[in-house]
This record gives C-alpha cells, structure tokens and sequence, in this order.
C-alpha cells in the first residue's frame, strides 16, 4: 500500500485531478472574500468546457478555445453579478439556477450545432499545449509532477501564491476583504462593494471557464454532457474547508486530487467504477463533518441555525 | 373603477412571473433565431404539442414526478432548509421501492402499497443524512445534501449492475416488476395516465391546508422567515429541520417508486439517472410558485407542457427539446434576479433606503 502512495505516477495524476477544481476554487474563493457565495462553478465549469471544445472544433486554436470558455463563463457569471449584486437577489437559488442553466444550455447546444448527443469529439484533436520546464523536469518525483503540465496548469498552481500576494498584501486585496466583511465601513471610504463584487464574480467566470477548458481539452479532447460532474460543487466545499485562504483551498484540492487519482488507482485494480465515481464526494462529506463549526457564517446565510 | 382595473392590469403586466415570461421566451427566441431556427414556428409547435390532444396527456402523466419533487423542495425551502438533495433522495427511494416490489409476495395492491412506503422510508432516511449532519455537527446541508447525490448515484449504480441487477442483462437494470404490483392506469384522452396523478393533487391539497391551517405549517413557515426568531417563539429550530428533511425525503422516494412502479416497471440505471432532471424541474417549479402548493401545480402543469412541447417541437422543426430546459432556467434566473416591473411609489422609497445586501437573508429565502 505504502509503495503505491510514493508512486510518481499517482502523484502526477494527483495533480492532474486537481488543477481545474483548483482554478474554480481560486475564482470561488475570491468572491467569498468579496461577500458573494458562488455557487455557479459547476455551471460556468461546464459552460466553459463546451465553448472550448465548439471554439477548438471551428478555429482549431488552443487560445480561442481557452479564451471563449473564459468569455462563457464570464457570461454565466453576470447573471449572477446582475441578479445578486445589482438587484439583491438571493445568491444561493441564482447560483443553482445558473448551473441548471448551463446544463439546459449545453445540452441544447450540442445536438443543434454539432448534431450529436452525449459526447463530442472537436476536429483536429486541439488540446491545452502542455509545457515540460527544462531542467527543472528532470528533478527526480518532482520534475513529472509538477514541471510537465498544461499551460493551464501551471497558471493554478501560479495562482495560489499570486491570490495570496493580491488580498494580503495590495490595497486592491485590502479593500476586497474590507467589502467582504465591513460592505458598509468599506463603502464609507469610498471603496464601491458593487464594483468589487462584479470585479470578484467576473474573475470566478474567467476561471473557472478556463478549468472547463483545461477538463475537456487538457487530456481527453473531447466533451460530455454533465463533464464537469461535481467538480464545481467540490470546488466550494475547497473554499469552505480551505477557509477562503489560498493555501488552505490548495490543500483542500490537494486531499480531491489524491481521492480522485487514489480512485482511479483502485478502478485499474478491478474494484467498481462506482468506488471512483462516490470516492471522492464520501471524502469531502466526511472532511465537511471534520472540520464542522467552521461554517457559522455559511449556516447564517442558509438561515437554518441549529 | 377604470383606474383600479388599469393598475391590475399594469400590477399583471409588471409581475415578476410575467416579466421573467417574456424575458425567457424572448431570449429563447434569440437562441433559436441565432442556431438557424425559426422561433415562431418552434413555438407554435411547442404549445400545441404540449397543451393540446395527445401531448397534453403525456404533460398530465409528466406532471406527476414534477409536481411531485416541487412539493418536496418546497416543504423544505418555505422552512428555510436548502435541500438540493431531491436527486439522491429520489434514487434512493426508487431503487428500494422498486426491489420491494420484486421481491415481496402477496396481493398486488398491498406489495404496492408496502413498497411506495418502504421508497418514502430509504428517501426520508437518505434526506435524514445531511438534516442531521447541520443538526448534530454544524455542516451546512445545503452542500451536504447536494454531495449526497453524486454518492446516491454511484451507489444506485452499483446496487442495480450486482446485486440487483438481472444476471445475464446487457445494461444496468433490475427484473421486471410483477405486472400485479404496478401502479395502474386510468383513461383519459385517448391513452393511460398513472393513477399517482391523483395521489399528487390529493398531496397538493393536504400541503395547501397543513401549509396554512396547521401548527406544523406555521412553525415550519416561521422557521423560514427567520431563524433566530422562530426558535424565540419557542420552535425546536432542530427538530423541524430534521422534520422537514425526512418529509422532503420521503415525498421525494414516491416520486421515485411511482417512475418505476408506474412508468417503466424496471429500475434502469441509465435511464434513472436521466430522470434526475424531474428533481431540478421540481426545484424551478417550486421557486416560480413561491412554495404554494396550488401554484406549484399550475406551474408544474405548465412546465410539464413545456418539456412535452419540447419533443414535439423537436419532432418537427429540428430545433432540439432542451429548448425547454434552457427556457425554464432562464425563467427562474429572471424571477429570482427580481425583474418585475413597479409602478407603486411602496417599492421606490423602500429602495431609496439601500441596495439590499447580495448576502441571503432568512427573509429572502421564502419568498425568493
């Protein structure tokens, strides 16, 4: 057993697993410190995931895909910057109307543009350009582990400590904790919480339509209806865990990564593809439960105090 | 008397439901005009398949599981219980009132009954799961009973490919129910409608009175509004919750017995795990009807139509059914991101005080 988890491989699919929960994470991260609960990763992952693979099948250009599963889910997340920030609407019941929306959507989308159902398989096998360091890649473990990923990649993993400079040590990151917290002091000294907010969502939508991106076209080439499955919703519960900081979300993705490649691990071994399928959300159900009475701010939101 | 039926008239026009109406439609028709269709046909098409002969039928037998996961959500939402949960609950229940089925002996109409319960029961046990972990540890079940659906879903997965899965089948599937412990159909339009429809509106009625006349009802619905002050007034905040969930859950594996014990008499995996959706559809039907029993079942009747208008329209105007899905959505995204229209001067001095926070509050949560 003990073998196994040293493996390289493992670790390298570790990675793998975790980086477009993690590019979600970060954008959801963002908006909680800004005050807004996200609950869309899930829809604007999969938005974004369709836009990649219908951007790569028309112009074959890996930076058109990426750029329009951002600008698809910059678009979704409008809808939430318009309906909670704007017009104060409840945050929560948009969060999930979106993500049903972008189901609706792409499942729509793919039999009337494409003429498929179910799964589609872009033209030109364009994928997410993969990056290997020299020198840096031949470091023993981890050379293969985390010096030969996707361009995507590298950017969450860049993420992590760019996200950590930005809210503890820039007035930008200031004033966005500020309007999280105090909205009121904060607009008192001119800091507008609604453009903060809007700045916060937007940034959500670009990411995490990138790591719809980097999900269809960074190792398969190819997208399914429901491809994000449940990666977005394990995305928030890696901002919950991870207490919106950084490096906490990082480790939470971390604990994701390894069950996700852990369960792939075992499904090579013969166990059931069901084993892969739950391993993953029994993991986090169970970590929620751990690290319980860190959630009071969420619980007051959702209004069923205990 | 004019000027008062003119402000009805602009108060029916400006509505929130209405707005989100015509905002839905309109933008369906931009998604259709842009993806080479023709909106008024595709339209056309959609209402008359689903609102007239056959179609209408189909809308009667679809509302069953849509108005039937809308109540559920709604028991919970209007008690300010988040439960995204339904799916799980759903499956769960299906899967266990569909084995009873098959394996119980006895007199069809008691197997029936005995097997719907036992459904109701592993649907309230599996909604029980993320009620108790807020409950007991602090866990907000607003994500824990979502996560429990992609567990449902696996584990329904594996209990029907071994074993209860019919050996030797090519997909994931259980036997067929015994033709004596089906749910059986009446006749009306041309065709047969499982009798569960009555049981929903008879479920309609009993939520609409327990809703507004019981001590339950306003407890629960107090619970809703606030919290902090329904637990002042002496509500058990926790044994509500727990209350609720069970109830939600068990509505929720009804629905789920009925889709198999009604409608395909076999518990197929693949084709259960499309019909996760009914618990989605339910969710946006509740919100629309802002958790009121009757108006769920208006709501429910028209989205059903939608849905079976879909199909229609796909059949003849190659625009494809999840049309309906992209248009309910984009309905409930206009309702709950408020796009009504005021003309009262009530509404404008109350936003000249301040933009309300994007933050829910307790208040927000039923009326949406």
């Amino acid at each position: 057993m003990l073998a196994q988890l040293v493996d390289v491989s493992l670790w390298e699919s570790v990675v793998r697993a975790l980086i477009p929960v993690l590019l979600a994470a970060i954008g959801g991260l963002i908006c909680e410190r800004a005050g807004v609960f996200q609950i869309s990763l899930e829809g604007m992952m999969l938005a974004g995931a369709f836009a990649a693979v219908a951007a790569a099948h028309v112009t074959g250009s890996a930076i058109a895909a990426a750029v329009t599963a951002a600008i698809a889910g910059v678009l979704l997340s409008l809808v939430l910057a318009f309906g909670a920030v704007s017009r104060g609407g409840n945050a929560i019941v948009l969060g999930v109307a979106i993500n049903i929306l972008a189901v609706g959507l792409t499942s729509f989308l793919l039999p009337q543009l494409f003429g498929v159902r179910g799964s589609f398989q872009p033209e030109g096998g364009v994928r997410i350009p993969g990056l290997v360091i020299p020198g840096l890649a031949d470091i023993p473990f981890l050379g293969p582990v985390i010096f030969d990923l996707s361009i995507l990649g590298y950017m969450a993993l860049l993420l992590v400590p760019a996200t950590w400079l930005f809210l503890f040590r820039t007035q930008f990151g200031l004033r966005l904790r500020g309007v999280g917290e105090r909205p009121l002091a904060a607009e008192t000294l001119g800091v507008s919480p609604t453009a903060y907010r809007y700045a916060a969502v937007i940034t959500s939508g670009v990411l995490a339509g990138l790591a719809g991106a980097q999900l269809a076209l960074g190792n398969v080439g190819v997208f399914t209806e429901g491809i994000s499955s449940g990666r977005g919703w394990i995305a928030v519960v890696a901002v919950m865990l991870g207490r919106a900081h950084p490096f906490g979300v990082l480790a939470a993705c971390l604990l994701f990564g390894f069950t996700e490649a852990f369960g792939f691990r075992l499904q090579g071994q013969g166990y059931p593809v069901q084993i892969t399928d739950a391993l993953p959300f029994v993991v986090t159900l169970v970590a929620l439960v751990l690290a319980r009475r860190r959630f009071r701010r969420l619980l007051d939101l959702t209004a069923s105090t205990v | 008397m004019p000027e008062r039926l003119g402000s009805r008239f602009l108060a029916v026009v400006g509505h929130p439901v209405t707005v989100a109406l015509v905002v839905a439609f309109g933008l369906g028709a931009v998604v259709i005009a842009l993806t080479g269709g023709d909106p008024a046909a595709a339209f056309g098409e959609m209402l008359t398949g689903g609102f007239t002969g056959s179609g209408l039928r189909n809308t009667l037998g679809r509302m069953i599981p849509i108005v039937g996961m809308a109540l559920a959500f709604s028991l919970a939402f209007r008690s300010g219980v988040l439960n995204l949960g339904g799916e799980g609950q759903m499956l769960m229940g299906a899967l266990f009132g569909t084995m009873t089925a098959i394996v119980l002996p006895g007199p069809g109409p008691v197997v029936i009954v005995v097997a719907v319960l036992v459904g109701a029961a592993v649907g309230a046990l599996w909604a029980l799961l993320p009620a108790l972990g807020q409950t007991m540890f602090q866990v907000p079940l607003l994500i824990t009973s979502l996560l429990l659906n992609y567990v449902a879903r696996a584990t329904t997965s594996y209990l029907v490919r071994y074993p209860f899965g019919e050996p030797g089948a090519a997909f994931a599937t259980t036997v067929a129910v015994p033709e004596t412990n089906r749910i059986p159909d009446f006749q009306l339009l041309g065709g047969g409608i499982s009798i569960s429809l009555f049981f929903v509106v008879a479920l309609v009625l009993l939520l609409a009175v327990v809703y507004r006349r019981s001590v339950f009802g306003y407890e629960t619905a107090m619970l809703g509004y606030s919290g902090p002050f329904a637990r002042y007034g002496g509500v058990d905040v926790k044994r509500k919750t727990l209350a609720v969930m069970g109830l939600a859950g068990a509505i929720g594996g009804l629905v789920g017995s009925h889709l198999v014990l009604g409608e395909t008499y076999r518990y197929i995996d693949a084709d259960m795990i499309a019909q996760t959706g009914f618990a989605w559809t339910g969710l946006m039907v509740s919100l629309l009807a802002s958790n009121r029993p009757w108006a769920i079942l208006v709501a429910g009747f028209f989205f059903s139509g939608l849905q079976i208008g879909g199909f229609a329209m796909e059949r003849s105007t190659d625009v494809s059914f999840q049309l309906a899905d992209v248009i309910q959505a984009l309905v409930i995204v206009a309702v709950v991101s408020r796009l009504g229209l005021t003309w009262r001067r009530r509404r404008k001095l109350g936003e000249e005080i301040g933009p309300p926070q994007p933050e829910m509050e307790a208040a927000h949560v039923g009326e949406v």
